[in-house]
């Protein structure tokens, strides 16, 4: 009981030097909490959203189990109004209405501007049902009855300034057409942020699907009394157990949250694993405030242990410290996690993603998985230094105070640290030689952590060498005060490594990532240049293929040259005597040649453009021992089974079109039926010679009516592609900025537990001359130089992970090493300044200390 | 203060006046109202230039409060002190640290090195500090005087107690300042070496006419100052010239039946070696 009242009076009498440690844990326990609070939020708002629009049965087409031969047309699979008939009598089955949904179709209004949401949320065109009329209500105007009527869900109408009687212009596989809005309906469940637009069930009929009669599924609902899995049941009787597929309320909600539950897992887990790096690099400041307090208590501890406390006494009361701020840290982040979640919540909305904050979900499991890890890792980073603690001898209180033995960098460190470095940097080259990408991620992330705590462990002995090569650039010119900040930083070898290897992991993780970012859009644009040939590229920003109508257009299109269409066709591909192996044709016009280069094996790629040819690649002509001239057995997916003559193997010595199979869209077209020829997924176009610069203004205005496709010339490809990755690099930069701030905190920590353990010293140089600012300009000196030194490790070792990453990714096409010497340079000048800042306040606090209570004898 | 650099015999800053620190009417006091306790209480005082002042007294009679003032440390409540022809009273921060730095050497009884620094990078700091060049003749007669010359490259924590001090001496010595002030410079160290530390300041204010004033309670270490000022309670109550140690020993003593609250500590003290 009395070792836990010192360690309780311990604890408050030093707070002020816990404060930064205990910030460190609500930082990381709040980013952990917030993030399960905001994916469990988004996953109720999700559930929630699919229970309410979900009809008690839906009936729909049936998917086809073989994935291979399912072909991905424009029109979407529907089933005929004579089902619906059966449906509504079968037994218990109260009412049963057609339903018409597509979310392959864009809708612009009077600018031509696309009103669909900016956050990848889709656009769904449907007709407005009984089972629509639970979830919204119309809240303006009135529901649409003609093809003239469109009505719009009123968070579209909001965002997009839209009112009653606007033209919108829905594109559809049809083509296009213009409809007024004649309402606009109010959702009763949080839509987290689809735009709907509703059409009477012909127009619904005919523009999205081309004929009235069928429709995209059926929603049946239940007499009362009468249970989903009983309805379904009976509607399956019916309608025949195989035709098509059956889903009760529950099922059908589960199915449509699998899909997105994914990519909400994938967000999750993502934002768990900062959040750890986070915590990792707060274990840093842990162990060195732990480290320091009991350092400064030695000779306390020391008269403790003389009087006769045992060491387990005296280590307990310093893990009773840690458990204390563990709790106190942990409690606070978990609030702060919540509010954390609000404030992300908040921020989807100005993004354009609607959360309410009424289906704010707090699991159980998220305070508790909150609370027991922030406590657990405070308790675990506490751990060495309380077993330090316990070994301090009764003698400790007879020696003189002043500053604590420094700590010396032990052998056993080094020769376990270049063990675990040489262990890291051979897992790391065995990455760069691997023949298998799979193979050789593995050895990428032995490599990885291995040589992480290995710099970890090997760092208090480099500090050494490198903070004094640093110390000539930087600290030199400042004099003696500069050499005295080298000696501080230099004094406690153990302490300034740790502090700069929490620094040195964000960091690491930044060049690393920012190398292969560079490395990416590096070899992209040099693929680029190699291979095509093409003047544009038309792409669908949304999804949508490319309707016909627009195809139509380009192909009459004066400005260009030529067109290519490029289609992907599923099919099963049987060479002679072997299995079937290949699952896809790319069929495009013969002109597709010219717009990408290809080297060929043998054979002529000409030739595989002729009536019933083909190319292979050249991995699938070795592995199926195919040459040119032989024949292959090619099933199209719902179509005739055809035999194509290998014309060409082209060289798999790219990253475009890696492997594919081409044929003439019209060799496809002949043995699929007229209504299974898939749309283009993209299209490329190219001027006559000289005209390139008009024809693209021109085209881009042709174009314009239809923002969902980005028409773009080589430089603005590769200027998306750039932006792209960048953009993704700023995001991941962003979430790492979380584990470079804990690691500023530490530095603050450091310096700030320095500067009290030096206060006689500090009052010392003040009494015999020492300026205020000379004092200040020490302090940031050494916060410089120690930053710098964690930069110096972290880029480093970031490098050498991107180089070995690339080295890797080259056998997917990331064939160009790039540094991005910019970036490395600015965060190493940053850096410096992130240790000036870090620096302020205990310069501030030094510079305050009074003199004489510092140089006071005791 | 180059002719402070360029005249070593007698320090100060160009003034020849034989008076190196005066306090006036040095009031200094801590806290207000009925915790308000008086540390000094309207003490004057002169220190003469190029020569050893001792300042005793027991505990708690201001002695060292009073070094304080005179060397820049603390700010006077009351009265006007000088270094110098120079007021220092009111000064700002900034020109006192410059004042202590270019004008004043300090001894502390403990604590007086940077563990960081050598021997010879203490010895220097304080004109590191100030960015001026050492004057190397100088120094290593400064060196050679305390007995240095094959312990410069040495840490402090290499060093004996008493081979610590001397740095500190050196340290005080080598930037020439006008006044060195030794709080309790002896405190630590056995009788061997306080006696050697006393030494050197004796002859550094016989041999190159540095002015030294140093606070202690014993009267062996008295004995080495041309003057001994007594304080208690605040004030000075008394002074000797020319020294002995019996003779100290002896007023002590009977200042200490004069103050009987402070009687039975001064008596310990006294008893020292």
């Amino acid at each position: 009981m009395t070792v836990f009242k010192a360690s309780l009076r311990n604890f408050f009498a030093h707070k002020g030097r816990m404060a930064l440690s205990a910030v460190a844990v609500l930082l990381s326990v709040a980013f952990v909490c917030g993030t399960l609070v905001f994916t469990d939020t988004m996953n109720t708002t999700f559930d929630k959203l699919f229970a309410a629009t979900s009809a008690d049965v839906t009936v729909s087409a049936k998917k086809s189990k073989d994935r291979d031969s399912r072909q991905e047309t424009d029109k979407p699979p529907t089933v005929p109004a004579s089902a619906l008939s059966k449906a509504r009598s079968a037994e218990g089955a109260k009412s049963a209405e057609g339903v018409v949904s597509s979310e392959k179709v864009t809708v612009v209004d009077e600018d031509d501007k696309n009103v669909g949401s900016s956050t990848g949320a889709p656009t769904i065109a449907g007709n407005w049902t009984v089972g629509d009329r639970r979830t919204m209500e119309i809240t303006s105007g009135r529901a649409p009855r003609g093809p003239a009527d469109v009505m719009v869900d009123a968070d579209t109408a909001k965002k997009r300034k839209l009112e009653l009687g606007d033209e919108l212009r829905t594109i559809t596989v049809t083509g296009d057409f213009t409809a007024k809005i004649s309402g606009i309906a109010t959702f009763q469940v949080t839509n987290p942020g689809a735009a709907i637009v509703y059409f009477d069930t012909e127009t619904a009929q005919r523009k999205l699907l081309g004929a009235t009669g069928a429709y995209t599924g059926l929603a049946v609902s239940a007499d009362s009394g009468v249970t989903h899995g009983l309805l379904k049941k009976n509607v399956k009787a019916s309608l025949g157990a195989d035709t098509y597929t059956y889903q009760t309320q529950k099922e059908a909600a589960d199915s449509s949250r699998d899909q997105i539950g994914s990519f909400l897992d994938v967000m999750k887990y993502a934002l768990l694993g900062f959040a750890g790096i986070a915590l990792l690099v707060g274990i840093f400041l842990i162990v060195n405030t732990f480290s320091m307090l009991v350092a400064q208590r030695t000779r306390e501890i020391g008269l403790m242990r003389a009087i006769g406390s045992s060491r387990r006494q005296v280590n307990r009361s310093v893990l009773i410290e840690a458990l204390l701020l563990g709790v106190a840290g942990s409690v606070l982040g978990v609030g702060a996690g919540v509010g954390l979640a609000i404030g992300l919540m908040e921020l989807m909305g100005y993004l354009g993603m609607n959360l309410s904050t009424s289906e704010l979900t707090i699991a159980w499991t998220t305070p508790v998985a909150g609370l027991v890890l922030g406590i657990l890792v405070t308790m675990l980073a506490a751990y060495l230094p309380a077993r330090r603690a316990g070994r301090v001898s009764p003698m400790a209180a007879l020696r003189d105070a002043g500053t604590p033995a420094d700590g010396k960098a032990g052998a056993l460190r080094g020769v376990l640290g270049v063990l675990l470095c040489g262990g890291g940097g051979a897992g790391l080259y065995a990455a760069t030689k691997a023949e298998k990408a799979a193979e050789g991620s593995v050895w990428l992330g032995v490599g990885v952590v291995l040589t992480l705590i290995g710099f970890i462990v090997v760092g208090p002995l480099l500090a050494g060498g490198l903070v004094r090569v640093l110390s000539v650039v930087t600290l030199r010119p400042f004099g003696r005060v500069g050499r005295l900040a080298e000696r501080n930083a230099l004094r406690n070898p153990r302490r300034t490594g740790a502090t700069a290897a929490a620094l040195m992991i964000g960091l690491a993780l930044v060049a690393s990532l920012s190398v292969v970012g560079s490395s990416m859009v590096a070899s992209a644009t040099k693929e680029l240049d190699r291979s095509v040939g093409a003047d544009f590229i038309i792409q669908s920003g949304n999804g949508q293929p490319i309707t016909r109508t627009v195809e139509k257009k380009l192909k009459a299109s004066k400005n260009l040259e030529t067109v290519t269409s490029y289609k992907i066709v599923n099919a099963r591909i049987t060479a002679p005597g072997g299995k079937p192996d290949g699952a896809q044709l790319t069929a495009t016009d013969p002109s597709y040649m010219r717009d990408l280069r290809r080297e060929t094996k043998s054979g002529d790629l000409d030739a595989a453009y002729d009536r019933d040819s083909m190319s292979v690649g050249d991995a699938y002509a070795k592995k199926n021992d195919v040459k040119v001239g032989d024949t292959l057995k090619v099933a199209f997916g719902s179509g005739r089974t055809a035999k194509l003559t290998v014309a060409a193997v082209t060289s798999d010595d790219s990253s475009v079109d890696k492997g594919s199979m081409y044929t003439d869209i019209a060799t496809a077209r002949r043995y699929l039926p007229a209504g299974q020829v898939p749309p283009n997924t993209i299209m490329f176009g190219s001027a006559k010679d000289g005209q390139e610069d008009a024809a693209y203004t021109a085209l881009k205005k042709e174009m314009k009516p239809y923002p969902q496709y980005q028409v773009r010339d080589q430089a603005d490809f590769k200027q998306t592609l750039q932006d792209q990755v960048g953009q993704m690099l700023n995001m991941v930069y962003g979430l790492l900025a979380l584990a470079i701030i804990v690691a500023v905190l530490g530095v603050v920590n450091t310096l700030a537990l320095s500067v009290v353990e030096r206060t006689r010293e500090i009052g010392l140089m003040r009494a015999i001359g020492l300026s205020r600012r000379q004092l200040r300009r020490m302090i940031r000196l050494e916060s410089v130089v120690i930053a710098l030194f964690g930069a110096m490790l972290g880029l480093g070792l970031g490098m050498c992970w991107g180089a070995a990453a690339q080295k890797l990714l080259a056998l997917e096409g990331l064939k160009i090493l790039e540094i991005p010497w910019p970036t490395i340079g600015s965060v190493f000048i940053g850096s410096a300044l992130v240790g000036l800042v870090a620096a302020l306040v205990p310069a501030f606090r030094a510079g305050r200390m009074n003199v004489l209570n510092a140089i006071a004898t005791e | 203060m180059t002719t402070a650099v360029a005249n070593p015999r007698s320090g100060g800053s160009g003034a020849r006046s034989a008076v190196a620190a005066a306090a006036r009417q040095l009031v200094k006091s801590y806290g207000s109202g009925e915790t308000r306790v008086t540390a000094l209480d309207h003490v004057d005082v002169e220190i003469a230039r190029g020569a050893f002042t001792a300042i005793m007294g027991p505990s708690g009679s201001g002695k060292s409060t009073l070094m304080h003032c005179l060397a820049g440390l603390d700010s006077a409540t009351e009265g006007r002190i000088w270094v110098g022809e120079q007021e220092i009273t009111g000064l700002k921060d900034k020109k006192l640290t410059r004042l202590r730095r270019d004008r004043i050497g300090f001894i502390f009884q403990a604590f007086n090195l940077l563990p960081t620094l050598d021997a010879l990078e203490n010895i220097t700091l304080p004109m590191d500090i100030a960015g001026r060049k050492p004057d190397k003749e100088w120094l290593e007669r400064v060196i050679k005087t305390v007995g240095l010359s094959d312990r410069l490259k040495h840490r402090p924590s290499e060093l004996s107690g008493g081979q610590q001090q001397r740095v500190a001496v050196a340290r005080a010595l080598a930037a020439r300042p006008e006044i060195i002030f030794g709080d309790e410079p002896t405190g630590n160290l056995d009788s061997r070496a306080g006696a050697e530390m006393l030494g050197f300041l004796r002859r550094s204010v016989d041999e190159l006419g540095q002015t030294v004033v140093m606070v202690t309670h014993d009267p062996v270490a008295a004995a080495y100052a041309d003057r001994v000022l007594y304080l208690a309670d605040g004030r000075i109550v008394d002074e000797m010239n020319r020294p002995t140690a019996e003779a100290v020993l002896d007023k002590m003593l009977r200042l200490a039946a004069n103050t009987p609250h402070t009687a039975g500590e001064l008596g310990a003290n006294g008893s020292r070696p």
